[in-house]
């Protein structure tokens, strides 16, 4: 029983983490039929701006409120100076532009910081742990654990309700025809942008909460997990990036827990086996449309 | 009545090397219902597609009083120009509310317009908070004619309204455009039917490989061999 709860516990704060960032990822892809790979460096560059707030002395929650918008502000900018003039080349050209995106940050961090990992410190109400019958649940998993479903569900409501969630909704369906809707193109596209980064904001400060410090290299494993997870999902389906996320920590956490010891150094190759298996079955994701071209 | 509504001059659209259509002149008038015809790959969705900016094409077009050469897409649908594209094109993620209220522009304010379309379209109340991909393909048709007349248009463009549905179902999309037309919305309906469009239609366009081959009166096709010969070209 307590296994199992802690286990629970794991899979929903490290899928929520997941879920987030696989959104920001199906945001774009939504509009662009790119998968950003600079979207890591969006989740490195929170950390970094929550570490400078930390250092400089603010509040707590003013320096998470800042790194996060300075996650949506960087992926805005990001699109105007890298992606926009590239918009109607081909999908090659974006994702190249995209690693490139993602490498001039990585260098920039590295020569511009410093190429080893910072420790960022958490308040010390964050360090402790509550104990649920006999596990232990620390403070940052259950902060976790309400950010990433508080913040999931904010975005259900905004996705559900709101006219610019259903233009993204629709965009991920078929964006020519949302310019027939009387959709601007090029500002549903920024729109895009600017959430997906909010949504690497607050993964990110998830990340770096959760790991307790920031290096340059720290956005990459996550975005290949999020790359994964969307295309469990279904590339370009939203509901598919929540399930995957959640998914692909289940598989995570249960090899992690459960795999006897001299296993566990093919963790990951278990791991992509799995996920191998699952797009073998669905191989267009689980909740994946049917790939259709039409000329 | 008689004042032009839409006009394209020397309309070209080429894909690569390929031209799909060639100097084109078309012209609707205000409250006209106008029908495209043609074989498959005469250049018709290409024609629709062009003049609501969905492709680029050269020459010019001009529809109320604006050259809307070149503007983009959305920029035209909110001079009152809307698409029925072919294959009907419905998000089929969303709900059919959610497909009608995109359609509108983000700040009008379009209950009324919405509640209306309802009254036409009684089947697609019961149906408003169902995901559209699970309709069937008179629904859909009904939706995306809907979603197309939720900008308040002046002019339709539709194109292949009856393709894929049931002949009773293709008559009840054609009730829905005969009460469209009693409002006095102009209308440019691109069909394989030909004989039905005709029936309905004021006057046609016959295309064929990238040029307009024939204009006139649909009753007037509707009688001519030409129109046959040009139509059936490709099935001989």
């Amino acid at each position: 029983m307590d296994a199992l709860i802690s286990y629970l516990v794991n899979v929903i704060s490290l899928g929520g983490t997941y879920a987030l960032l696989a959104l920001g990822l199906a945001v774009v892809f939504s509009v662009l039929g790119l998968i950003n790979f600079a979207h890591g460096e969006l989740m490195t560059l929170t950390g970094y701006v929550l570490l400078a707030g930390v250092l400089t002395g603010q509040p707590f929650w003013l320096a998470v409120l800042v790194a996060v918008i300075a996650g949506g502000i960087s992926a805005g900018l990001m699109e105007f100076a890298a992606f926009r003039p590239v918009r109607n080349a081909s999908g090659a050209t974006l994702l190249m532009t995209s690693f490139a995106v993602s490498m001039l940050l990585q260098v920039l961090f590295q020569n511009g910081i410093s190429p080893r990992g910072q420790a960022v410190p958490v308040p010390t109400w964050l360090t402790t742990s509550l104990s649920i019958g006999n596990s232990q649940i620390s403070k940052v998993q259950i902060m976790s654990i309400t950010v990433g479903v508080l913040s999931l569900l904010a975005l259900k409501f905004f996705f559900d309700r709101s006219y610019w969630g259903w233009a993204i909704r629709a965009a991920a369906d078929d964006f020519e025809i949302v310019g027939l809707m009387g959709v601007k193109a090029s500002r549903l596209i920024t729109f895009a942008f600017l959430l997906s980064g909010l949504l690497a904001g607050v993964a990110g400060v998830l990340w770096v909460i959760q790991r307790g410090s920031v290096d340059p290299l720290m956005g990459f494993k996550p975005v290949l997990a999020a790359f994964i997870v969307a295309v469990i999902g279904g590339l370009g389906s939203l509901t598919g990036a929540v399930a995957g996320g959640f998914i692909l920590s289940a598989i995570e956490i249960a090899l992690q827990t459960w795999l006897p010891p001299n296993v566990m150094p093919y963790r990951d190759a278990v791991t992509y086996t799995l996920v191998v298996i699952i797009l073998s079955i669905f191989p267009n994701g689980i909740f994946g449309k049917k790939s259709q071209e039409k000329v | 009545m008689s004042n032009s509504l839409l006009s394209t001059t020397d309309l070209s659209i080429s894909y690569g090397a390929v031209k799909a259509v060639r100097g084109s002149n078309l012209e609707v008038k205000e409250g006209e219902v106008v029908a495209l015809l043609g074989p498959n790959g005469a250049g018709k969705s290409s024609t629709l597609r062009a003049i609501v900016g969905l492709i680029k094409s050269q020459g010019s077009v001009n529809f109320a009083g604006h050259d809307i050469t070149g503007l983009p897409t959305e920029r035209i649908v909110s001079l009152g120009l809307s698409l029925v594209p072919e294959g009907r094109r419905l998000f089929p993620n969303l709900t059919v509310s959610e497909n009608l209220m995109l359609g509108a522009p983000r700040k009008a304010k379009s209950d009324d317009l919405f509640d209306e379309l309802l009254d036409r379209l009684p089947i697609l109340r019961e149906r408003l908070q169902q995901v559209s991909g699970t309709l069937s393909g008179g629904e859909q048709q009904q939706v995306a004619i809907a979603r197309a007349l939720m900008s308040r248009p002046k002019l339709l463009l539709i194109d292949e309204p009856s393709l894929g549905l049931a002949p009773t179902i293709v008559d009840a999309v054609y009730q829905l455009l005969s009460d469209l037309r009693k409002t006095g919305l102009a209308m440019i309906i691109v069909e394989q039917e030909v004989m039905r469009v005709l029936k309905f239609a004021d006057r046609a366009y016959a295309m064929s490989t990238g040029e307009i081959a024939l204009e006139g009166s649909a009753a007037d096709l509707s009688t001519s061999d030409e129109v046959k010969r040009v139509y059936l070209g490709g099935a001989e």
